[in-house]
């Protein structure tokens, strides 16, 4: 199965393992955002996808949870 | 001329200065046979010095055909036999061995190292008809007159045959590891797809390529984290100063809490701390740390700064820069050298102070080379000026020489404690008490003050107002030639004289992007990647240092040659077998993004008629003339938008577009130093105004 993002294989959760890295990331680092300014789910999505510091295969993780509605986390 | 010494030297340059050092005259007799130079000279009897050019003999494959792989049966080859354009090599040697005809006694003269010793034993063994057994060998370090006269009367008796038997464990095992993985990927490609490309590894660039590729994924999927900063403006006397607050806020709500705290106007010192520390003294150079410092300053490549410490090195001007050490040795004669440098006009200051010492001890690191001492200057000049980037490096080498000599500084820092409301902010300085070493090796030297006033505690002060800074982590930096190299060597992978090499390979293969910051491309990405999972051994650091550890164990007598390479065998054989099983598979994802590569090399930009195509590099099938053309004219003959190309030269994008059209433009270079840009419109409005 290709993963969700890239056509590469799919490792997990349905991401390649650099996309995996990525989405891990990405769960980890909600909490921090959101103990520090309160933001939610979707808020904190955009914030990381504006955010030039964010690497390329994050915001592409981002990019697709931002379409996907399953990927709704609180 | 009756018999003869016959003197073998690395370089041609270096043949010239031991038979000028060597000669009673001082000068060696320059001949030439069949474009080969050589030279005579006359010391305790006739001596004729003969250069090679680097290694003349390599290893190569015994009885297998073109391409193939695996290979374990190898021997060694003139060079002429194993590398295409390597044909100067055949009239080289038969002019040595014409030489070696007439000698009764043989000197190995190559660089005191590995690669010298292998140079030299090979040339004995091969062209010389057997005489590595009764040569005997001179170890210098500079290549004065004085030394090369005294390393010739203190002739070592025989070879260093614990270095040749390292030498030649580490080219056979380089040759075993690079040959074989190098052609398992290439096989792979063309039998998936037809298509011919060097794709190379080793042991050595498979875990260089490793950590680039750990890099830019910890950058690709970094995820920032938000934070915020404190300053209090303070203002005491004409100062303005920049306070910050003693932590780093994680949330939002507490800066905005803290900043309505400081709102009243005042602060007061609650502490100030001053505490005197030593800088030490730099160590002096290794080759390591010089390449390193040179990229800090200069901005050159390792491979640069290696080769330019080279030509001094032959110029007589420094010791052998190849080395690891970190030792000055006395013998090198501290007081002769300062006192040559105190007679140079801008080192007569520093080096008369030194000389006034009433003893020299330099600042010695903990790293020993039993073959050369650390790289010092040898306090001669050279008739000619030095270019610009040999001066620098060369005045670089002098004053860290100077300041390894030098008194440690002595510094003040000073931490202010300013209370606004109960909230604490920090003011740091730092004040030069005693310059030392620091004065000795300027400009070089990073060491900056930073002034306070004089502030006591319970002084009051004015505070304007206290801003608050949003701040994010950031991902680790990529890493640039100096830092890839320092984690080459903290990973103990290559050796000094390899390691520039193999990331100058790494860039040429096009696994690496960027000259000042490198990032691993999407091919370096697949090899990686695809050695990682069907030969993970491959792009461990673990396996080459483990590597390594063993072969400097041959020079050191602990091992021997024939069980580090059987032990190397043993790691890759079935590494290649895993490899040759899954051949089709990594064949299919390189063949892939090697296409991709190819196809991004020859576009030049977006099309500036139906915008949606790509303009590529093309070639007429009619008159063989290069042009650009767009992608969609190959969509059902969508859009004929097309560029004239110059016919000569070659062509690579460049990234920003012309200034002055916005048209994609390119570089075309003709030879190693002309190029200039292009615009591909040719109606650009730049190109008129040239032409009028």
């Amino acid at each position: 199965m290709k993963c969700k993002v890239c056509v590469r294989e799919t490792e997990e959760a349905g991401f390649c393992s650099l996309h995996l890295r990525a989405y891990r990331n990405v769960l980890e680092k909600f909490g921090a955002w959101r103990r520090a300014s309160d933001l939610g789910w979707m808020e904190y999505l955009v914030a990381i996808q504006k955010n030039s510091l964010t690497g390329g295969w994050a915001k592409e993780v981002v990019e697709h949870l931002i379409k996907d509605e399953n990927g709704h986390v609180e | 001329m009756g018999k003869y010494t016959l003197i073998i030297t690395e370089k041609p340059d270096a043949a010239s200065r031991i038979a000028a050092a060597l000669d009673i005259e001082g000068r060696g007799k320059r001949n030439v046979d069949r474009g080969v130079p050589y030279y005579q000279a006359y010391s305790d009897g006739n001596l004729v010095v003969v250069p090679a050019l680097g290694h003349l003999y390599t290893v190569a494959a015994k009885n297998k055909p073109r391409g193939g792989f695996p290979i374990f049966d190898y021997e060694w080859v003139p060079r002429y036999l194993a590398e295409k354009g390597a044909s100067r090599i055949l009239v080289w040697l038969k002019v040595i061995a014409k030489l070696a005809e007439n000698a009764d006694c043989f000197v190995d003269a190559c660089d005191y190292d590995i690669e010298g010793s292998l140079i030299g034993y090979c040339i004995l063994k091969y062209a010389c008809g057997g005489k590595e057994q009764n040569a005997k060998r001179m170890k210098y370090s500079t290549l004065t007159r004085d030394e090369l006269r005294e390393s010739y009367n203190h002739l070592l008796p025989t070879l260093d045959f614990a270095l040749v038997q390292a030498g030649l464990a580490r080219h056979e095992v380089d040759w075993l590891y690079g040959i074989n993985l190098s052609r398992a990927l290439t096989s792979a490609v063309k039998k998936n797809s037809g298509q011919y490309a060097v794709l190379s590894t080793g042991r050595v660039q498979g875990p260089t390529l490793k950590f680039l590729e750990e890099r830019e994924k910890t950058i690709g999927c970094f995820v920032p984290t938000p934070y915020w900063m404190l300053i209090a403006k303070i203002i005491v006397g004409d100062f303005a100063l920049d306070a910050e607050y003693e932590k780093i806020l994680e949330r939002k709500l507490d800066a905005a809490q803290i900043i309505a705290e400081c709102k009243i106007g005042k602060g007061e010192v609650d502490s100030v701390v001053g505490e005197e520390f030593y800088v030490q003294r730099p160590f002096p150079f290794d080759l390591g740390a010089l390449q390193s410092e040179a990229y800090r300053l200069f901005k050159y490549t390792p491979s640069k700064t290696s080769s330019i410490a080279q030509q001094l090195y032959l110029n007589a001007l420094i010791s052998y820069p190849r080395t690891s050490s970190q030792k000055l040795p006395p013998t090198i004669g501290y007081k002769d050298i300062l006192g040559k440098l105190a007679e140079i006009q801008i080192y007569k200051k520093q080096a008369s102070e030194l000389l006034s010492k009433p003893s020299l001890k330099p600042n010695e690191g903990p790293r020993f080379d039993s073959a050369h001492p650390a790289i010092y200057p040898t306090g001669d000049l050279l008739g000619n000026p030095l270019e610009n980037a040999e001066r620098n490096v060369f005045d670089l080498i002098i004053r860290r020489f100077m300041a390894v000599f030098g008194e440690p500084a002595i510094r003040q820092s000073t931490k202010i404690i300013v209370a606004v409301n109960g909230n604490k902010f920090h003011l740091g300085g730092v004040k030069t008490l005693k310059a030392g070493w620091i004065r000795l090796y300027e400009p070089f030297d990073q060491i900056k003050d930073v002034l306070l006033p004089s502030l006591s505690v319970g002084q009051k002060v004015t505070v304007k107002r206290v801003v608050v800074k949003t701040s994010f982590t950031k991902p680790p930096p990529r890493y640039n030639p100096r830092s890839l190299l320092l984690k080459m060597e903290k990973e103990n992978i290559g050796t000094k004289a390899t390691r520039a090499a193999t990331i100058e390979t790494l860039q040429d293969r096009k696994y690496v992007c960027g000259a000042g910051n490198f990032s691993i491309s999407e091919l370096g990405f697949e090899v990686v990647d695809a050695l990682t999972k069907y030969s993970p051994t491959i792009v461990s650091p673990e396996m080459t240092k483990n590597l390594e550890k063993e072969m400097a164990d041959i020079q050191e007598g602990k091992v021997t040659k024939e069980s580090v390479l059987k032990n190397a065998v043993s790691i890759l054989k079935p590494v290649m077998s895993k490899l040759k099983a899954n051949e089709s598979v990594i064949g299919q994802r390189l063949s892939g993004t090697l296409q991709q590569v190819r196809f991004d090399e020859k576009t030049v930009g977006a099309c500036p008629k139906c915008v949606d195509g790509k303009l590529i590099i093309l070639r007429s099938q009619k008159t063989g003339k290069r042009f650009v053309g767009c992608t969609n004219y190959f969509k059902e003959n969508k859009c004929h938008a097309t560029f004239p190309l110059p016919q000569k030269g070659a062509l690579k994008r460049l990234n920003s577009p012309c200034k002055s059209c916005g048209s994609p433009m390119i570089n075309v270079r003709f030879g190693r130093r002309h190029s200039w840009k292009l615009c591909l419109n040719p109606d650009c409005p730049d190109k008129k105004e040239a032409k009028q």
